[in-house]
């Protein structure tokens, strides 16, 4: 019924549409008929004016076209023509041999012509219609005396006011209807707009900002109980998507601790395994502090433990402080990136590939810390994935002004649950981990898409970053 | 049975004849062949000779000169106004009571005219064409162009493709401005008269040739009652008409300038027409 370009247009172009469409539907089929009874009207009266005017004719012509008097015969048509009030054109009386015998201009059908000549044309009088192209029109009758057919009169009328007429009419008809129309869409149009006021707000709110925005109070009308359920309805719904937002913000942002705490016991390990050489050392260093080649080389390698403690910290200590600050990515984000899951992997006995290529500026152009976490999660998951002796590799390189982080396992693979979580839109479903719908919501913030990609034993989850940055 | 009949008839005609100013009043015969479209003009000149006489003038209006002729010569009319032709074909039953006198004579022409348009320059130019005539009785509506073709050993009926009778002399103008017929033959003070009541039906029409002064249409009455009372006051009322406010203005609806006596010298260029008409019959 509707078409579909017209379901596209808003509610309140389409009602106003419509209602216009059925007034001019309406206003033609009414004009139409109209028309058309003006048409028969005239045609009637036009036929009844042609059919007194030949039968009063008749009555006075008939002498004279049976005498064949042309004066008489002619001053008969000239005084009923001028009696005719401009109608009639020209009238022409013919004999029974259909030779015109007079006329009311005998200019235009001279004496003894035949009638065929003046005559094209014409109408019989019993079948009358008014062409609406044409001002003059022409109506043959028989000229009829005691019953007995002795002539013909053919009379010409001017219908031009008639057919201006109805032209007239059928302006002004179509200027009513057009005002008619405009004046009922207008009014279709303030009407729906009125009506359709509340879901106009409701549409702005909705699309504000990044979550809906709940409709102030002082919009929420009084006496319309219908639309101010349905406002409330609206901010309950807005504040529970806010609460919803705030409380995932807040998951991710525990997340990170979370992925911190799965790193604990291997950095804890991290930590310990120096520290057996460091206790040796100082060890060493208090049982030969005379032997100065002996305190040297335990010095350089108590130094090496601290150092090698003291990045582990830095380590842990930046991945939790880069937090808020949007600092850039660089390079030693990268290192610490591997620091941070260099224990895991070796605590499960994991072969770790890593690959970067990609320069210092093209990293810059993305926050550290949102990158940090995306490329953290997905190392966790995948060793976890890959299980003990398994594979675990990075691949990060930059493409087309953007990047594109890859990781990848020869773990058994995501599960339906999992996946769910890393590409879809739909809550979360209870129970699973969290760190891959960080990772989606991440990388959506950053503008980039994520492509999940299992070929053979190996699964591939790679982060596409846009050219562009956000 | 025959001789009662005629008894009776003249008794009829005497009744109807002596008591003419009696009851019904004096009664004038006309004929369209004047200016018949305006009735106030008439009704004017009605009025006027009412006046003048003291006593009412009734117009008997026919639509020919024979009609009204018959109505005289019977007795039924006191008085006709006549043209010159049909009182010259009577004559002897006839006398003159006055003639009108237009443009400072009681003499008038006949006009042979074509529409405004038409080359002819002459009667002759118009030959094959369909012409007008105002009345058989009218000297300036038949007998001026009959004569004149009869003395060329020519005849209407064959010079003309077409001949026809308007009974009037406004007719014959209406006649030739609408295109009916090519020519026409007209009264030249009516002609001349309708050129100011009716500009436009004369301005689609064009004098072609005009004949000489000819006498203009005269009253006349019964030679037999010349004498009698009222003939002599309506005699006496025309000749006066001029003399009265009333009969000025009818005079001067007319276009005319007052009544003069009649003589029959005045007819002689018609009796000359009439005989070369018959001459060549």
């Amino acid at each position: 019924m509707i078409a579909p370009g017209l379901r596209r247009l808003p509610l309140v172009a389409r009602a106003p549409l419509l209602s216009a469409a059925a007034t001019a539907l309406v206003g033609l089929v009414a004009s139409t008929l109209v028309l058309s009874a003006q048409a028969q009207l005239q045609e009637d009266r036009l036929r009844e004016l042609v059919r007194l005017h030949v039968e009063g004719l008749s009555v006075a012509l008939a002498p004279a076209v049976l005498r064949r008097d042309v004066w008489e015969a002619f001053d008969t048509l000239e005084r009923a023509t001028a009696a005719g009030g401009g109608r009639l054109a020209l009238t022409v009386a013919a004999d029974a041999a259909g030779r015109v015998l007079a006329a009311s201009d005998p200019r235009r059908a001279p004496v003894d012509a035949p009638l065929d000549t003046v005559a094209t044309g014409a109408q019989p009088i019993d079948r009358l219609a008014i062409p609406s192209s044409i001002t003059r029109l022409r109506v043959l009758a028989p000229l009829v005396h005691q019953g007995r057919q002795v002539g013909s009169i053919l009379t010409e009328l001017d219908v031009g006011d008639l057919v201006a007429e109805r032209r007239r009419a059928a302006l002004w008809l179509m200027a009513g209807n057009g005002l008619a129309t405009l004046a009922l869409s207008l009014a279709s149009w303030l009407l729906m707009r009125r009506a359709l006021r509340p879901l106009a707000m409701l549409a702005t709110r909705m699309h504000a900002g990044e979550t809906p925005a709940p409709i102030p109070d002082r919009d929420i009308p009084r006496g319309d109980t219908e639309v101010a359920r349905l406002f409330c309805t609206y901010n309950a719904m807005a504040g529970a998507v806010e609460a919803r937002i705030d409380a995932e913000r807040r998951l991710a942002e525990r997340e990170r601790f979370v992925s911190l705490g799965r790193l604990a016991s291997s950095l804890a390990h991290e930590i310990n395994n120096p520290l057996g050489g460091l206790l040796n050392a100082a060890d060493t260093l208090r049982r030969f502090a005379d032997r100065p080649d002996v305190v040297r080389s335990s010095t350089a390698l108590i130094e090496r433990g601290l150092r090698r403690l003291r990045e582990v910290a830095q380590a842990t200590l930046d991945h939790h402080r880069l937090d808020d600050a949007e600092a850039a990515m660089t390079p030693d984000d990268l290192d610490d990136l591997r620091l941070l899951i260099s224990p895991e992997v070796a605590r499960l006995g994991q072969r770790l590939e890593w690959a970067v290529e990609a320069d210092p500026p093209s990293l810059a152009r993305w926050p550290a810390a949102r990158l940090r976490q995306i490329a953290l999660n997905l190392l966790l998951n995948a060793s976890a994935a890959a299980g003990r002796g398994g594979r675990v590799a990075l691949d990060l390189a930059a493409a087309g002004g953007g990047l594109r982080l890859a990781v990848r396992d020869d773990g058994p693979g995501l599960d339906a649950a999992a996946l769910a979580r890393l590409t879809g839109a739909g809550p979360t479903a209870p129970g699973g981990g969290l760190g891959l719908r960080v990772v989606r919501d991440l990388v959506r913030a950053l503008g980039g898409r994520i492509e999940h990609a299992r070929t053979g034993s190996e699964t591939a989850i790679a982060v596409i970053l846009p050219g562009a940055a956000p | 049975m025959g001789a009662t009949r005629r008894v009776f008839l003249a008794g009829l005609a005497a009744l109807a004849a002596r008591p003419a100013a009696g009851a019904v009043g004096f009664r004038l015969g006309l004929t369209p062949v004047f200016l018949d479209n305006d009735a106030g003009i008439i009704e004017s000149l009605r009025a006027a000779l009412s006046d003048s006489m003291g006593a009412p003038v009734v117009f008997e209006q026919r639509r020919s000169y024979q009609e009204v002729t018959g109505l005289l010569l019977e007795g039924s009319v006191d008085a006709a106004w006549l043209c010159g032709f049909p009182f010259l074909l009577h004559e002897s039953a006839l006398t003159l009571l006055a003639a009108p006198v237009w443009r400072g004579a009681p003499l008038y022409r006949s006009y042979l005219i074509a529409a405004v348009d038409d080359p002819a320059q002459a009667l002759s130019d118009l030959a094959g064409g369909a012409h007008a005539f105002s009345d058989p009785d009218s000297n300036s509506g038949w007998l001026v162009t009959a004569s004149d073709l009869a003395r060329r050993g020519l005849r209407p009926e064959s010079f003309f493709a077409r001949t026809i009778f308007t009974w009037g002399h406004r007719n014959v103008v209406r006649a030739v401005a609408s295109g009916l017929t090519r020519s026409g033959s007209v009264d030249g003070y009516v002609w001349e008269a309708l050129t100011e009541a009716e500009p436009g039906l004369t301005a689609r029409t064009r004098v072609v040739a005009q004949s000489e002064l000819l006498g203009f249409p005269p009253f006349a009455a019964r030679a037999d009652r010349a004498q009698a009372a009222e003939i002599a006051a309506f005699r006496h009322a025309l000749l006066g008409l001029a003399d009265t406010p009333d009969g000025r203005a009818a005079l001067a609806l007319l276009k005319l300038d007052g009544m003069a006596p009649a003589n029959r010298p005045l007819y002689d260029g018609i009796a000359e027409r009439m005989r070369d008409v018959e001459a060549f019959r």
